[in-house]
Formats: C-alpha cells, structure tokens, sequence
C-alpha cells in the first residue's frame, strides 16, 4: 500500500514537471528563434524588393541612378518598418 | 562526388525526357521527393482517421495533435474568420514540415532548399491573400497601404513605402525557408567532408558538431514549417480583418 502511494505521488511530481517545465520551455525557446529567422529576414527583403523597384523605374524613365537610390533607402526605412511592425505584434 | 557540398541539391531527370510547347516537364527527384511526401503525409492520415478511438493509438493522436496545433495556430493569429482557409493552411504546414523532416534522411533531396519551389509557395499565398483581401473590401483593401492618422504632406512617402513592405512580403516569406533549409544542410555536408579529411585522429571534434547540428537542422525543419503557416496566417489576418 505504501509502495503504491509512493508511485502516485512520484507520477503526479512527473507530470507537474512535465507541464510546467520542458515542453513550455521548448515552445518559447521555438518561438524565439522563429521569431529570430522572422525579423532578420524581414529587414534585407524589404531593401532588396525597394532597389529592385528603384532598377525597373530607373529603365523606365531613364534616370539611371537617381531612382534606384531613392528606392533603395525607401526600401531601408520599409524593412525597418517591419521589423518594428513584427517586434510590436511579439508583444502583444 | 561526395566532396563538394552542393552537390546534394543538384536536381537531375528520372526516366525519359517530356516537352510539351518546349518546357521541360520531365519527372525529376525533386517531383519524386514531393509525391513521396505527398503519399507519406495521405498514408499517415487516412491510417490516424481510420478507427476512431476514444483512446487514440500512436498514428491517430500524431493526426489529432496536427489537426489541434494548426487549428489553435489559426485562431489565435487570424481569428474566427479564418476557419474556411483552414484547409490550406493545413496542407501548406503539413506539405513544407513533411519536405523538410524527409530531406533530413541521408541520401535523400530536399526539395524546399530550392528557391523556385519555395517562391511559388509564397507568390500563391501572396497573389492568394491579395485576392481574398480585394474580394471582401473592394478597394478599401487599398486602405491597407494609407496607415491613419498620417498627414497629407507625408502620406505619398508613407504609402510607397507601404507598398515595398507589401511586395517584399513573398520574397522574405521564400528566401527565409530556402536560406535556412540550403545553409543547414551545406553545412551539414561540409562537416561531414570534414570528418573524411581529418581522419581517426582529428575528426571527433566535426563529427560531433555534426550530430549536434542534426539536432538543430531538424528543430529548423520544424520551425521554418511553422513560421512559414504563422505568416501565412497573419497575412491572412490583414486581409480578413482591416485595421487601418
């Protein structure tokens, strides 16, 4: 009888641990790195995507270098717009 | 063969040639390695849907796990409204988490690693929700571009720069799950040149950043799946829901 009292006990520590501890800690850690991937990812697309705007207008209206260094720093300021966009929805 | 490193991403024909208007549609390893996971991910879950268990074997509780993960993931970043889109979201998740865990076998091909395959993944999502998102507001989708509460003299500045955020949304969507998935695995093959090189002596110490490196590409396989399905979730949640 003692013996089986002992088992519960030792399986309800078990399953505590098992809650709060490992499986929890291993979701955040997840998330954080996600969310790691997500932001640095974020940042160069918006600048490539904005020079590469800046290239096809450039050939456009034949302005050669005057377009694509605009869009290349509106393309800046988009990537570090999103990253403060996704930073604040990790808040929430 | 087995020295250079990216040679495990070279896609080559299996069986004959097909042209049809002179595009090449030959069946390859890449088309072999989706239609393997394809058949894998409808085995895997027509045998966890067969018997319905009150208490679920080991196949029917990995199905019922997926089935409540993706629907939490669903309701929790785009809300009730999301609910018809839950079948692709789904496959979507399902599809890129069984390309990548396959490509972790050895000799095996990661078709994920490719750009082309993870770009026409993004562009659907992207010309998808932008469909979905002119379809229920009309034009006010194009709210979406004319944040509130931005002066006049700003908001062409504003709104083009709205805009490249928008358009650099499939391509940091697709260049995310290549570059992880090709890095990882270049990295992998070159630890592993790198155990042949060194020999008995000298080559403990790569062959143990190797098995740790397993470890970390499989958690990346799982993540990239996820964070791939989240975003499409999210971008989902922008055109259902207008915030601006």
């Amino acid at each position: 009888m003692k013996n089986f009292n002992d088992f519960k006990t030792r399986l309800k520590i078990a399953r505590s641990k098992l809650k709060t501890g490992n499986s929890e800690n291993f979701d955040k850690k997840g998330k954080f790195l996600g969310n790691a991937f997500k932001l640095g990812t974020e940042l160069v697309a918006a600048v490539v995507v904005g020079t590469i705007i800046g290239f096809i207008l450039d050939g456009w209206f034949d302005t050669k270098p005057l377009l694509i260094i605009t869009f290349f720093f509106l393309g800046c300021v988009a990537g570090i717009l999103n990253v403060i966009k996704t930073a604040k929805k990790m808040q929430r | 063969m087995a020295t250079n490193p990216m040679h495990q991403f070279n896609v080559y024909r299996i069986g004959p040639e097909i042209k049809i208007v002179g595009t090449d549609i030959s069946f390859t390893n890449a088309s072999l390695f989706m239609m393997i996971s394809a058949f894998m991910i409808i085995l895997i879950l027509s045998l966890g849907t067969k018997e319905k268990k009150l208490i679920p074997g080991k196949i029917q509780l990995i199905s019922e796990m997926l089935y409540d993960f993706i629907t939490k993931m669903i309701s929790d970043t785009a809300g009730k409204k999301a609910k018809p889109y839950f079948p692709f979201i789904f496959s979507l998740f399902i599809f890129i988490l069984f390309c990548n865990m396959l490509g972790m076998l050895p000799y095996s091909f990661t078709v994920t690693s490719h750009i082309i395959v993870t770009l026409t993944f993004a562009l659907f999502i992207f010309i998808g929700v932008t469909v979905i998102g002119f379809a229920i507001h009309g034009f006010k989708y194009l709210k979406i571009f004319v944040p509130s509460g931005v002066p006049i003299l700003l908001l062409p500045i504003i709104s083009i720069i709205e805009i490249i955020s928008y358009l650099s949304r499939p391509v940091s969507l697709s260049v995310r799950l290549f570059a992880n998935m090709m890095a990882g695995h270049t990295m992998l093959k070159v630890f592993g040149g790198f155990v042949i090189s060194l020999g008995l002596i000298g080559g403990w110490l790569p062959l143990s950043f190797s098995v740790a490196l397993t470890g970390l590409e499989i958690l990346v396989a799982f993540l990239q799946a996820y964070v791939f399905a989240i975003l499409t979730c999210i971008y989902l949640n922008d055109a259902l829901n207008l915030h601006h």
